[in-house]
């Protein structure tokens, strides 16, 4: 019982991971800009679904009004943020990234007090019990939707024009583009995907806490870093695995080793071992 | 408008603030020509610490309107000097020195962390200015001499006393511990671990989580296999209320006792339905019938727009007993504040009667027990025997 409840929690958490870095990972293969900031649309999404939640008892509106929200603003960054800035050298980008990362958190900060927002209603309490193993309803809303996100993901860019024009730009973006795909509606669309991906995922994270603090945004940001390199950075397959890994190594290590580590360190305690057995990453796809 | 006279305009503005400038310059000269008493306070203003922060800073301003609306001390104001410590050291060194230097200030509140707390009591010390450190933990602040008191329970003292209420009081004997990775976590929970044998309790189990973390599902799964009597965690309001939220949602009914920083309204906030029967030691007991007690409760909200924690209602009265130092020495010169606070005896704070300082100027005082009903914070004992959790003398 001990073990499996320790996959559930492994596994809930790796499928927030994974939702969280794909559009960090799809922005990096693109544009080869590390987008910190997603960090930002993140914690931007968590507060969406809490404030609408509360203003309108809806959680499911809470989460729509997310998925509208945040891809314009995703977009937005592009378009304001990196298109200005892409003729510099890569960590150009990257550093009005962390200021922008930055600047959220404090207008977070001063806009909805430092305190955080909690849900109004108990949507985060109910739980499952599957013969003493306990599940919460959070957890099977994250693998449920982290399940459906990826299924319809892949049909996206196996089966739509749009989503073949897409992997096709981030593989071999000159070849695409001869082949008449506008590069840029496919770098508008990415940050559309990746920012909406994101922020269900902070509405997910906001469930399960019961708390959407300024800071939200911050552990995950580093995580997701993580993350994206054991995932070969670029690679959805990659990083999906690695967000699943992740998520267990940290479930069973937290036990293992958690009297010295504590649950963030072995992320990086795992970056680390991993870089040095395969620095290309788990699946190898794309070296950076 | 001609371009001529829009430079007239302004240079006349100018002029009128210019004079206006003078004037309210002269004004000040003047009020401080009456000698206002300057009370030096510190806080964390901005930075993740500004929560904490900000309620020390209405408390500590509320304090001195009360006392000056009421005439004041020895026939002059009070007037607080503030200064924003990011709740680090460096800027508390910074600060803690502009305080001296600029403001030629002699009596500090410290409203901040113990890391910053830690690094201005030594330059207080040397300056000869009195320091009371209202809710910073850390042993050091101290000992960094006789100028410096402190108004908290230490670490240590409020773990002891955690172990004696478990074992004797609620008398549950197998514990499951779960630690928050920092100075105040440890320092509480090893005082706890210390005791805890004294009262007959067994600790079962260790934990500990790091202060940025939400997601406590492998200790939740392992207490949960460990089967407790109860399970006794340090923590803030932030970390305490996801962990036990988390640790109700997977089935585990046995007491929960937190640390002192669970108390907020916001930990009932976030754990919900989930917060009840949850016990909180050294928690600011908000029942008791005390007019000044209820008159802070109410205007604190009021300004704040939040019920008051444990650090507003302490840091109030550090400003509070810093005033009673000053009347009872009859002067503010910092020496002889410094042993009239020594000295207190019986000294009403909003969370009820402290008995006075020991040599190394750390707290005596009852800790007060609440547990968490109806999603409301009812008191649940006091714990009285000051010498189960006798802070250190050196």
């Amino acid at each position: 019982m001990y073990y499996i409840d320790l996959a559930v929690t492994g596994v809930s958490i790796g499928c927030m991971y994974a939702m969280m870095a794909v559009g960090l990972t799809l922005v990096y293969g693109l544009l080869r800009i590390l987008h910190v900031a997603h960090a930002a649309v993140f914690a931007l999404g968590a507060y969406v679904v809490v404030l609408v939640a509360n203003a309108t008892g809806s959680l499911a509106v809470g989460f729509l009004a997310a998925i509208v929200v945040t891809p314009l603003f995703g977009m937005a960054i592009y378009r304001l943020l990196y298109e200005p800035l892409l003729k510099y050298r890569p960590d150009v980008p990257m550093i009005a990234s962390v200021g922008l990362l930055v600047l959220m958190q404090d207008a977070f900060r001063i806009l909805f007090g430092e305190q955080g927002v909690t849900f109004r209603s108990a949507f985060a309490f109910t739980t499952y019990n599957f013969a003493g193993i306990t599940v919460s309803a959070v957890q099977i809303a994250i693998v449920v939707t982290a399940a459906v996100v990826f299924a319809g993901l892949h049909l996206f860019t196996t089966h739509t024009r749009i989503g073949i024009g897409w992997r096709a730009t981030v593989s071999r973006p000159l070849i695409a583009a001869s082949f008449g795909i506008d590069p840029i509606q496919v770098r508008y669309l990415n940050f559309a995907i990746g920012s909406a991906l994101t922020a269900v995922a902070g509405g997910l994270v906001a469930l399960l806490n019961n708390l959407v603090d300024p800071g939200i945004g911050f552990v995950v940001s580093y995580k997701a870093l993580a993350i994206i390199v054991l995932g070969g950075l670029g690679s959805v397959r990659g990083t999906l695995v690695a967000s699943l890994v992740l998520g267990l190594v940290e479930a069973y290590g937290t036990i293992f080793i958690g009297a010295w580590l504590d649950r963030d360190a072995i992320a990086f305690l795992a970056l680390i071992i991993l870089l040095m057995a395969r620095p290309q990453g788990f699946t190898g796809a794309r070296t950076a | 408008m001609s371009k001529g006279s829009f430079h007239a305009s302004t240079l006349s503005a100018r002029l009128v603030i210019g004079l206006a400038s003078v004037v309210l310059l002269g004004a000040a000269t003047m009020m401080s020509a009456r000698a206002d008493i300057k009370i030096g306070f510190q806080a964390p203003l901005t930075g993740p610490s500004a929560t904490d922060g900000k309620s020390a800073q209405i408390a500590a301003q509320m304090a001195v309107e009360d006392i000056n609306s009421a005439g004041g001390v020895l026939g002059q104001k009070l007037e607080l000097v503030t200064y924003d410590d990011q709740a680090k050291s460096d800027q508390a060194i910074f600060t803690a020195n502009k305080l001296i230097g600029e403001d030629g200030v002699k009596l500090v509140v410290n409203g901040s962390y113990s890391a910053s707390g830690r690094a201005a009591a030594p330059i207080f010390q040397k300056a000869g200015v009195v320091m009371i450190s209202a809710y910073g933990v850390h042993p050091d602040i101290t000992r960094a001499g006789d100028f410096i008191f402190r108004l908290v329970h230490l670490g240590p003292p409020q773990g002891a006393a955690t172990a004696l209420y478990v074992g004797k009081t609620l008398g549950l004997k197998k514990v499951s511990t779960i630690t928050m990775d920092n100075d105040y976590g440890q320092a509480t929970m090893d005082g706890f671990l210390e005791a805890a044998s004294k009262y007959g309790v067994e600790v079962v189990s260790k934990y500990s989580y790091s202060l940025k973390d939400r997601q406590f599902g492998s200790i939740v799964a392992s207490v949960k296999r460990d089967n407790p009597d109860a399970i006794y965690a340090t923590g803030y309001f932030f970390t305490g209320g996801p962990l036990v939220a988390q640790l109700r949602a997977a089935g585990i009914t046995v007491p929960i006792i937190g640390s002192q920083a669970f108390d907020s309204e916001k930990f009932v906030e976030i754990a919900g339905p989930a917060a009840e029967g949850t016990y909180i030691v050294d928690s600011f007991d908000r029942d008791r019938k005390d007019e000044a007690l209820q008159k802070f409760f109410a205007e604190f909200k009021k300004r704040a727009g939040y019920a008051p924690e444990g650090v507003a209602a302490i840091t109030y009265s550090a400003v509070m007993l810093m005033a009673d130092g000053i009347k009872r020495a009859n002067s503010d010169d910092p020496a002889k504040v410094r042993d009239a606070l020594a000295a207190t005896k019986d000294f009403p704070t909003l969370e009820g009667s402290m008995n006075g300082f020991n040599s190394l100027h750390e707290l005596l005082m009852p800790i007060s027990v609440n547990v968490i009903k109806d999603g409301q914070f009812k008191p649940a004992g006091e714990i009285t025997d000051l010498s189960a959790f006798a802070p250190p003398e050196k």
